[in-house]
């Protein structure tokens, strides 16, 4: 399948940047004019990927995010990459309620989050190096 | 975002505008916690028809507060939240937890 359209954005892993991360993304999405339940999906998925790579990928280091969106004709491809710590353990911490930090009121539901409002979720990542979750959602009714 | 208290009665209403993620989760967590110390109320009602977004976040700063309720004998109502919340909500399975006043 040939993509439409494609963008790529990269940011600073400062939590202001969550919402512009999701907005963005929407944005893109937008001109394939998906329903607004897909584009609220979409939102969520995003910030909940955009937050694990500032929260667990730098913790209290800076480091850099990358978002890519890839546009097929009924689909929407989304990439958000770290370079930071990466994770150890990636089936434990896709487990509904794994969580590392409960200090922060972390509730281990990003991964359940992001595989429910998408329909297709990867995560990639390697210790020192960093993650890349792969999510991609259907844009028009099936 | 903004947070904003009345009282009624026995219960701090809360009422919450604008996006709840990570990044607002912890200013908005605050706000609660010292107004809830400070006011001579046992329960809560968190009044989510203002809130545009909200990701997991969201259920944890929910959460957190019910907790923080369920410690002085309390309990805790969600008010109206918009229907893109409710779905997050629904999924999260705090509507088994938490009264729902739609």
């Amino acid at each position: 399948m040939q993509p439409i359209n494609r963008m790529r954005t990269e940011f600073l892993s400062k939590s202001a940047n969550e919402s512009f991360a999701r907005v963005v993304a929407a944005s893109f999405a937008a001109q394939a004019d998906p329903s607004i339940e897909v584009l609220a999906d979409i939102r969520t998925a995003v910030s909940e990927a955009v937050t694990n790579a500032i929260i667990h990928g730098y913790g209290d280091e800076e480091g850099t995010v990358v978002l890519t969106c890839v546009l097929y004709p009924d689909l929407i491809e989304i990439t958000v990459e770290d370079f930071g710590k990466g994770i150890e353990d990636v089936e434990q911490a896709r487990t509904p309620l794994f969580t590392t930090r409960p200090d922060l009121e972390r509730t281990g539901m990003g991964f359940t989050v992001m595989e429910t409002f998408m329909d297709s979720l990867e995560v990639e990542s390697k210790v020192g190096q960093g993650t890349r979750i792969r999510m991609t959602k259907h844009l028009k009714s099936r | 975002m903004d947070v904003r208290f009345k009282r009624d009665g026995n219960s701090l209403v809360v009422m919450i505008e604008g996006e709840i993620d990570h990044h607002t989760a912890s200013r908005i967590r605050e706000r609660i916690d010292s107004k809830f110390l400070m006011e001579p109320v046992k329960n809560m009602v968190l009044d989510l028809s203002r809130v545009t977004f909200m990701d997991s976040a969201g259920i944890g700063l929910i959460l957190g507060r019910m907790n923080r309720v369920k410690l002085i004998g309390g309990s805790m109502v969600i008010r109206k939240p918009r229907p893109e919340i409710q779905r997050i909500l629904r999924m999260s399975g705090i509507k088994e937890l938490i009264e729902l006043d739609a």
